[in-house]
């Protein structure tokens, strides 16, 4: 038995750095193994054979080269193909509703004959809320869907969630993708400005800061407190607020913050009461949202609650917190699920007999207002659709209105310019769950 | 063929002739995949998504080197992952560092915190281990969120590469992470034959025993802790730049479970294993949604839903697939994908006994 | 304010505790850490929702079948997934759980939807006692009495009667135990349906804290993981102490440094607690013998 001494490969591994050196300096491996071997018939033949086959790929990559392709991507003489991502599954699931609502809004729109002659063909992903996947479904939509070349989507609408949506924002950009309202508020989608991307959901910091000037002014409350979710969307409320509050020389009397996942809010609650605050704005999810009415109503404490649009959909939250919800003031991005408007009538009837299934909450057919300006661009883009001509199309929108706020675009010279969406109107909820209008369409962006 | 005559041949890279010619091939064939896919679509996949393979290889081999060769177990390797990506891009982002000199401080940084990792290890086994590696994963993503420097909780933007005047696209991005994984990979594979491969074997095995032939739990335990934090971290690193834009958010407990879970349905202890492990389970989680695309299953679920579930939910169908994938294949084959494999060469070897 | 903190964190660490309870009892018997816990109790939660909103069961008899399919449900998993592996290695049974927990989790959200519900509970969370100025709701009330009964019954249970220490006897060793007449697997199986039970408990209660909806136990079950790991994985009190103190914890950490981090609180107790007595508070810790 002779021991084994070290080599300089295992010295080397030993210090744990240098692989690759290792791999050059070990002569003695090397030497053992396959050296002699290759003296072998087989061996040499298979190199041989793995020789040929290896040129006569690389003549084959040259012999074959796409020709370039002069159609435009994602739209032929009947069919235009667009796309959405949402979270179906995972824990924002809830807000998968939006793509399924938007999925209603173009069988509508094919039952009516499609636009300008052609129909849509509407892909809907699933990317759980996470943005790898959202990646993943971006580069799908735009390389691969569709079965004749040039692949891809002509454009993208809606798609929930600002760090998935700004994954892909950068990558649509690049390859010149339209992309017609984000379901988020946020500043990201209009700095920088984007030529291929058209913001319509109002903004949450201006949101904020005409809600606190409502509360402040119009009903007289000058003790406010916040209770915020702490991510994008929770701080560009606290942004708006604040805003506001130094315009007239005060601040909060209390600024909470939950994390998305806590699910005991006893001490916030105990927080505000404790703050003597008269009005609380918040601006959370649905299920902090019904969390925090429950502890303060357990402490007894009982402000004026006033919350942004993302809680909207008071059928669902009087219901999970069991009546307490109402009184809320909030403010709406939309008609209200029983609105007469004709539109509604018309959507109503269709979710009716193609979709009985869903419910139609506001968060369902939010899907349906974030991609009717998208259409309305279609319609008038004309029977020539190119990107170019959609977004010309998209910037003669002046206060144009589905069930939606008022959609103003023009030539992008300032980020607003790219803010389609800039009206929001308040309403209080009733105690069946139903919102009566407190004002009409306000517009909170100049 | 496979009796080591001496100590040598047991720890040259390429045990035989076939495993050479092969492992050139699969180079070869890995150099032309990107004409492949863009060609032919192949499976539906795009370059990106291949990059993400890569990038869960690289993640998964160094989390086999302390799950699979060291016995330990880690749920906290998201935390990790997130420390290589916010590491990588705060360094080319602030400080200009050329992504191959920040990649390899990330991966040195996320070291030290594994070593961290590892110090309360020594003492832990199993269940509690677990836990513990949970918490810190946990801990480490929740600290990133809160620190303005890290961008807080609206993320940092990846900043766009140049090579060579060009910026990087996804076949850039391609080559460079295939280089990188090969390296990394041949790393390993020689890192599993050296002495410090066989130390970690021998506490996985039995590690009280281990300890009475001489070897250091304190120095090989923590070492295969910092070995594997080092794998992820560079991984976390290219993750943070194919993706482009970086959210504490997304680092979370469910990714560090999937890591878990390539590493077990790949084969625990193999190499080549991880490999298989993270592709599968990358593909299956983006592309299973495509379930309800197939023709005649498609409509039979959404009939079905509409009678006896909910339409609006029908999306989850998927993830009841990931999760029954995955209990199956740990359940009927325990040693993995790579069980799969050897089992596979046994049967044509043996044939016809 | 400081009463008040206290009382609010001793109501939410209990339920923590139940959680807690329902994986000690597992971790006691086979040593399986199982993280399909808070998706079961989600899932019989569920079923307790479709009889009671649905088909209008009234309350006590809507417990008695939730129960029921508690126990078919862990009876169930025991025997059709962890039962087949073979000769698993403890991250191999974590995989199956974490697989487990997967498929409910899809599965609630395939047959109930994504949107949130409420729980028709019968008890409110919003009347209140009021014990001078120390205010704890009627439902908090009725969690805390439920975990300490059940801790009580349980721990009795594991100690004194025939079924609890064969129990404890196959944790210590399976074989031996099989060796002295004790039939291991009904044992198992056993096991698993109470554990489910408990966590039926825990499910309905943080419900209707809160609302309902397929997410819902994936923050407790971390929670229920760092009350065990403080109190003792392998002792019940201790892990109803541990849920007690974890609540209290944070609900003083979140009242006077900082709300903000307060859910890591819960995170840097588990590695903290791991460093300093891995056992746990009350556990006695075994060393295995080589």
């Amino acid at each position: 038995m002779h021991q084994a001494k070290w080599t300089l490969s295992e010295t080397l591994c030993e210090k744990g750095l240098t692989y690759p050196l290792t791999l050059a300096l070990s002569p003695v491996g090397r030497g053992q193994g396959w050296g002699k071997n290759l003296r072998k018939e087989e061996d040499k033949k298979m190199l041989k054979r793995t020789l040929v086959s290896l040129s006569l790929l690389l003549v084959a990559i040259f012999l074959m080269s796409a020709p370039g392709s002069a159609q435009q991507r994602g739209v032929t003489d009947t069919e235009i193909l667009i796309g959405q991502w949402g979270p179906q599954t995972g824990p924002a699931a809830p807000w998968g509703a939006v793509a399924r609502g938007t999925d209603l809004l173009v069988k509508i729109i094919n039952e009516e004959g499609g636009i300008n002659g052609r129909k849509f063909k509407y892909f809907l992903r699933d990317d759980s809320y996470q943005p790898a996947k959202t990646k993943a479904i971006a580069k799908e939509f735009v390389e691969q869907v569709g079965d004749r070349d040039p692949r891809g989507v002509f454009a993208v609408v809606g798609g929930v969630g600002v760090a998935c949506g700004m994954t892909a924002r950068d990558y649509l950009m690049e390859n010149k993708v339209p992309w017609c309202g984000p379901v988020t508020g946020v500043y990201e989608w209009i700095t920088p400005i984007q030529k291929y991307l058209f913001a319509i959901y109002p903004l949450y910091d201006d949101e904020a800061f005409n809600l606190t000037g409502y509360l402040y002014e119009k009903l007289g409350y000058k003790k406010i407190a916040m209770f915020y979710q702490n991510d994008d969307y929770g701080k560009q409320g606290v942004m708006g607020v604040e805003r506001y509050l130094l315009k007239k020389k005060i601040s909060l009397v209390a600024k909470i913050s939950a994390e998305v996942t806590d699910r005991d809010l006893s001490t916030h609650a105990l927080k505000l009461k404790n703050s003597g605050a008269e009005a609380v704005i918040m601006w959370a999810m649905p299920t902090h949202g019904a969390l925090i009415l429950a502890e303060t109503a357990k402490i007894g404490f009982k402000p004026q609650w006033a919350t942004s649009n993302t809680l909207s959909d008071s059928a669902l939250m009087i219901q999970i917190t069991k009546g307490l919800w109402s009184g809320m003031i909030n403010s709406n991005f939309g008609e209200l699920p029983d609105s007469n408007h004709p539109l509604m009538v018309k959507y109503r009837e269709a979710h009716k007999r193609l979709a009985p299934q869903e419910r139609w909450g506001v968060f369902y057919y939010a899907g349906i207002i974030f991609a009717e300006p998208f259409f309305e661009g279609v319609r008038r883009a004309g029977k020539n659709l190119t990107p170019e001509t959609w977004i010309s199309a998209m910037e003669t929108l002046k206060n144009w209105q589905g069930i939606g706020p008022p959609i103003t675009y023009s030539k992008p010279k300032t980020p607003m310019d790219r803010q389609g969406g800039k009206h929001v109107f308040y309403g209080k909820v009733k105690p069946d769950g139903t919102i009566q209008k407190l004002t009409d369409w306000i517009q909170i962006t100049k | 063929m496979d009796i080591k005559r001496n100590y040598y041949e047991d720890i040259e890279l390429f045990k035989s002739n076939t495993i050479l010619v092969w492992s050139i091939l699969f180079l070869i064939f890995l150099a032309i995949l990107p004409w492949l896919i863009t060609k032919y679509h192949l499976l539906g996949m795009s370059l990106y998504m291949v990059n993400l393979i890569t990038i869960n290889a690289i993640v998964a081999i160094g989390l086999n080197i302390l799950v699979g060769y060291t016995g330990q177990i880690s749920m906290g390797h998201a935390g990790f992952f997130a420390l290589g990506a916010f590491t990588t891009v705060i360094l080319v982002l602030n400080w200009s560092f050329p992504l191959w000199i920040a990649l390899p401080i990330a991966g040195f940084t996320t070291s030290v915190f594994g070593f961290i990792l590892g110090l309360p290890a020594l003492r832990l086994k199993g269940p509690y281990l677990a836990i513990a590696t949970l918490g810190f994963g946990m801990t480490i993503t929740t600290i990133i969120k809160h620190m303005e420097f890290f961008g807080g909780r609206m993320g940092l933007q990846a900043p766009k590469l140049y090579l060579f005047g060009t910026p990087m696209k996804d076949i850039h991005y391609y080559y460079a992470i295939v280089i990188i994984a090969v390296l990394m990979v041949i790393g390993a594979v020689k890192l599993i034959k050296t002495r410090v491969g066989r130390a970690f074997i021998a506490i996985r095995d039995s590690d009280i025993a281990a300890e009475a032939m001489g070897v250091n739990l304190t120095y090989y335990k923590t070492l295969a802790f910092a070995v594997s934090a080092f794998y992820t971290g560079i991984a976390g690193g290219l993750f943070a730049f194919i993706l482009g834009f970086i959210n504490p958010e997304s680092f979370h407990l469910i990714m560090s479970i999937t890591f878990l879970a390539m590493v077990v349905v790949g084969g625990l202890g193999s190499i080549m294993g991880s490999i298989a492990g993270a592709a599968l389970m990358t593909f299956l989680d983006i592309k299973l949604q495509a379930i309800q695309d197939i023709p005649a299953i498609g409509p039979a679920l959404v009939t079905f839903s509409e009678k006896y579930m909910s339409v609006a939910g029908i999306s989850n169908v998927a993830v009841i697939v990931y999760g029954l994938i995955m209990i199956l294949i740990v359940l009927f084959e325990p040693l993995g994908i790579f069980g799969f494999w050897i089992r596979t060469k046994k049967y044509w070897k043996t044939w016809p006994f | 304010m400081l009463g008040q903190l206290i009382v609010s964190g001793l109501a939410v660490g209990a339920c923590y505790a139940l959680l807690a309870i329902a994986m000690v009892i597992i971790y006691k018997t086979s040593e399986v850490l199982n993280f399909a816990q808070g998706e079961m109790a989600m899932i019989s939660t569920y079923v307790a929702f479709s009889l009671l909103d649905s088909y209008h069961v009234p309350f006590e008899w809507t417990v008695v079948f939730t129960f029921l399919f508690a126990i078919l449900l862990g009876m169930f998993f025991e025997l059709v997934f962890l039962r087949q592996a073979k000769d698993p290695t403890v991250i191999g049974l974590i995989i199956i759980t974490l697989g487990f927990e997967m498929i409910l989790m899809g599965f609630a959200g395939w047959k109930w939807g994504p949107d949130q519900r409420s729980f028709p509970f019968p008890v409110s969370n919003i009347e209140a006692y009021n014990f001078h100025g120390l205010i704890i709701s009627k439902i908090n009330f009725w969690t805390i009495l439920v975990t300490l009964v059940l801790m009580f019954v349980l721990f009795l249970f594991f100690r004194y009667t025939k079924l609890g220490t064969a129990m404890r006897a196959t944790q210590q060793n399976q074989l031996a135990a099989r060796v002295m007449g004790i039939r291991t697997k009904w044992i198992l199986s056993f096991t698993w349906a109470i554990s489910s039970m408990v966590g039926a408990v825990a499910g309905m209660l943080i419900a209707a804290l809160g609302v309902l909806d397929p997410p819902m136990m994936m923050d407790p079950l971390l929670k229920g993981f760092a009350s065990g790991v403080l109190g003792g994985m392998t002792s019940l009190p201790g892990t109803a102490v541990g849920g007690a103190m974890l609540g209290i914890i944070e609900n003083l950490f979140g009242g006077y440094v900082s709300l903000a981090f307060k859910s890591a609180v819960a995170f840097a107790i588990i590695v903290l607690m791991l460093c300093i007595k891995p056992s746990g508070l009350l556990a006695k810790h075994y060393v295995k013998k080589v």
